[in-house]
Parts: structure tokens; sequence; C-alpha cells
């Protein structure tokens, strides 16, 4: 389970195993480093794919590591959530979007599953309204840009403002940046507050710099 | 054929190898130049030698399709061809959500006809990955036509293309997706010949976003979650808003349609062109057969 006052940093890996596998042999051994299986690589692979990112990860850090299963549920929660926890995930997300009975139902399932709900905020444009009409809060939040939204329209911006406003009023939640970059934007959104950053264009395009970017990106938690 | 044209000039390219041969036989200054002229020949006239060059790929092409047998073309050519969705027709849109088992055992009693679609479900894909769906094509009758639901919210490029090599005739986006999202969805589903769905659950007017959209998608669904329907029951499917939206844009609806013949058939009646349905079907596998039969015996 994921510490208050750590902060983190989440590699997404959104192409095929056989790369995944590759990249994940060159990452440093840290637990502050959380393995996201992407959507696409879920609906690809399915869960077979978050059992082999767990198994990887395991033999690098020679213990169980913290994986997040990207499913982005939009409706029927309970049956995905079942089937990823039991793959091995240790975390889910859930889209803000979906409607707040899906959500509900999901961060329920989430807690009798013993893993962590994460709620992607993605194209939200208020997620103070979605939390208010919560039953129980999640584990996570996560701010987030589409890549799709990234490359069409580079006015928009992650509203890092937020992650303040919602940690003032929920001190206990957890809150994740998606959609940021460069070590730039990374500073930028732990000097906002963030506690997990998550990344994954960098590695995508660089897979043989693996290595040296997940240590510059694990200098700057510190 | 074109091809049986280009082997005589093929020929004759062969005859120009020989004749270089026999030169350089008779005498070597000869044969060098010879070959100096016949390069000369060539590049001058580069066409020529394209031609040339493009016959024997062609002829490799074509010898290759002469191997297989005439029977097996026909159905190549049938599992090759996509499926698409015809307006004026009524379809019955089957979602499979349970497992792969039962899938099959649903789809082993379904009624042949080009009126069904069936659905590989989101669980399905997101628990078996894209396998679900070449699966689920292979356990259906040949030429059926399958609908991945991916529900796709990001990276659409990447999802529609993993969909439709997979072997789906449509793929499913989310209405609440961002628009960039939805854009660029509608456009690879194009690019890849299959049908593109906007799946509206959650989207409280569906023409706010059809208005925002570069190009239509071929389906629009109006859909009411599950979680939703079964933890508060007032919420109701809009079927007005189907004649809302046939009204002003070229597109196909489909609705989510419950669970008898009686209100699909009210679905059918307010202008729905596909009616989705999925409890009875994730419930027991024997009522399918039954449901499926009445619907295209009823409804026309």
């Amino acid at each position: 389970m994921l510490k208050q006052q750590s902060k983190y940093l989440q590699i997404a890996f959104n192409s095929s195993l056989e790369e995944v596998r590759g990249m994940i042999a060159m990452l440093p051994a840290s637990e502050k480093i959380i393995i996201e299986a992407g959507t696409p690589l879920i609906k690809r692979y399915g869960m077979n794919g978050i059992t082999a990112l767990k198994n990887w990860w395991e033999e690098k850090l020679k213990k169980p590591g913290y994986i997040v299963a990207d499913l982005k549920c939009m409706d029927r929660g309970s049956r995905e959530v079942e089937a990823a926890a039991e793959a091995g995930a240790s975390a889910a997300t859930c889209l803000g979007l979906a409607p707040i009975e899906t959500i509900n139902e999901f961060i329920k399932e989430c807690e009798k599953a013993g893993i962590d709900s994460m709620i992607d905020m993605m194209n939200v444009k208020f997620p103070f309204e979605i939390l208010q009409k919560l039953k129980k809060l999640p584990t996570v939040i996560v701010l987030h840009r589409g890549v799709d939204e990234n490359e069409k329209n580079r006015e928009k911006q992650i509203p890092l403002d937020q992650i303040h406003r919602i940690k003032g009023t929920y001190g206990k939640v957890l809150i994740s940046t998606a959609g940021g970059e460069t070590t730039r934007d990374v500073v930028k959104t732990f000097f906002n507050d963030s506690d997990i950053v998550v990344i994954w264009r960098s590695f995508y395009e660089a897979p043989g710099n693996t290595a040296k970017l997940a240590q510059d990106f694990l200098k700057l938690l510190k | 054929m074109k091809i049986r044209n280009n082997k005589n000039q093929f020929k004759s390219f062969n005859f120009i190898i020989i004749f270089v041969f026999i030169a350089f036989s008779i005498n070597e200054t000869l044969g060098v130049i010879f070959i100096i002229g016949a390069y000369i020949f060539f590049v001058v006239n580069q066409e020529t030698f394209n031609k040339l060059y493009l016959s024997n790929y062609l002829k490799m092409t074509s010898k290759l399709e002469d191997d297989i047998p005439k029977d097996d073309l026909d159905i190549l050519k049938i599992l090759s061809k996509k499926v698409r969705l015809q307006k004026r027709k009524k379809y019955l849109h089957i979602a499979l959500n349970s497992t792969l088992e039962e899938a099959g055992e649903i789809i082993s009693q379904l009624p042949v006809s080009d009126r069904i679609l069936i659905e590989a479900g989101t669980p399905l894909i997101k628990i078996y990955g894209t396998e679900a769906i070449s699966r689920i094509k292979a356990l259906a009758p040949i030429g059926s036509y399958i609908v991945a639901d991916n529900k796709c919210t990001d990276l659409a490029a990447r999802e529609v293309e993993m969909m439709a090599s997979a072997g789906a005739n449509a793929s499913t986006c989310l209405g609440v997706a961002p628009i960039e999202t939805i854009d660029s969805f509608i456009d690879e589903c194009r690019k890849f010949n299959i049908d593109s769905i906007i799946d509206m659950i959650n989207v409280e007017n569906a023409l706010l976003v059809l208005k925002k959209l570069k190009k239509l998608p071929d389906v629009v669904m109006l859909h009411r979650g599950v979680d939703e329907t079964e933890l508060s029951t007032e919420k109701q499917i809009p079927l007005y808003q189907i004649k809302q939206i046939k009204g002003s844009y070229d597109v196909l609806v489909a609705v989510a349609g419950g669970d008898t013949i009686k209100e699909a058939q009210r679905a059918i009646f307010n202008d729905a062109d596909i009616v989705v349905v999925w409890k009875n079907f994730y419930q027991s596998s024997t009522e399918t057969a039954e449901l499926a039969k009445s619907f295209l015996k009823e409804i026309k």
C-alpha cells in the first residue's frame, strides 16, 4: 500500500510485452517506482499482461512491487476489479466521468478486494463536484490530461492549482498527476504538492535511456 | 490480363542477356561494348526497365494466387471482406460479458442471420485482451458482425488498430471522452474500414457531443450503465432522443433495449436501428435463441 508522506514515480507501459520486459529490466530497483499496466496494454493482453508485469517487477525488486491496473472503469466495476486484483494488481483506476453509482461500487469493490482505488479525473472540469457526491473517498485522485487532447490542443493545462484545494478539503487522499513529461513538469507537479507523478512518453520514445531517465526522476523525488 | 502481356517483354529481357553472353564468347571487347550499350539503353529508357522489372515481380505474385485452389479463393474473399452496417435494416445486438466458455454456449444457440450483431463486452476484452475478439469471431458463423466494446477514452489510434486487426467490424468510444479523442477515433475507424460507435453512457445530451465533432460516427449508442440501472431504477433511457438525433444527423441509433421482446419492439417503434440486449444472455443461455428468433420473426 502507498505511504502518505512519500513521493512516487509512476511509469505507464503501453507498448508490447516484449518491449516492456526489457524496459523493466533496465529500471533501478526502487520501491518509489510504481509500474502501471496502461489501458491499451490491458485491452491487448488482458489480465495476463498485469500478471506478467507483476512477475517481472518482482524479479527486479526481489520483493512484490506496486502495480497499477489502468482499467478506466466506466461500468460494471465489480467484475473488472475482481479480475485485476486476482491478476496481482495493487490498485485499479475508475473514470471520474463514470456514473456516480459506478464509482461508489468501484471504491467498495476495491476495499473488498484489498487494493487501492484511483479515480481518474480525465476530462472532468470540476473534480470537486464528483468528490462531493461520493459516499466514500478513494485512495488516490488522478489529475489527468489525455494524450490525444495534449497532442491536438496545447492550451489545455493540468489544473495544478486544484491539488492544494483538494488536499485542503479532503486531507487523506493522495494526488497523482499525469500528463506532464519533461523534468520541468515533474518538478512543477511535486512543487505543487502532488504525491505521485505519472509519466510514459519519455520512456516510450527512448527505451534505451530508460535507466538513466528513471534515475534522474528518482533524484528529483528527494 | 495485363500480367500475361508483360510476359513477352520479360522474354525479350532474357534474350538480351543471352545475346550478351554469346558476344562475350566470340570476343571480350565486343561483349563489353554490348554491356555498355545495353546499360545506356536502359538508362535512357528507364520506363522499359521498370516494366521489365515489374513484370518479374508481378509474375511472382500472380503465381502465388495460382497456387491457391479456386474454391478457397471464395472463402478468402468472404473472410477478408469487412461487413458494414446497412441503413434501413433493424439489428439485434447481443453483448457477451461473462466468460468465453459461456460466450461459446450462447453463440451456438443463436440463429444465423446478418441481422444479429455479436459484441465482445468490455469485461471480456479487459480480462482476455484482444484474444476475446478473435476467439468470438472464430466461434461465430463465418461472416458474422463482431463489435469490440473497448470503450476507448484515450490513445484512440492504437486501440482502433488493435481491435480492427483482431477482426472486429466495429469499435466503441465513450461520448464522455475528450472531443479530440472521439475525432481521432472516428478518423481511425474510417482508415481501417470498420464502423465507429459512440457510447453515450452518462452523457446528458447526446446532441451536444455530436455538434462538436468534426465528422459523424456511424452509430450513436444511447446507453444506461448496469450499475446505474441496478442501483437507481428511476433513471430511464430517453427514447425521445432517438428521433431528435436521427432528425438532425444521418447516423444509426442503438439503444439498450431491456429484457423482453416487448421492450425491443418499443425501442424499434421509437425508430432505433439497433437494439442491444445483454441481461438475459448474461444470466442464462436457454432463453437466448427464443428472444433472437422472435426478434427476427417479429421485427423486419
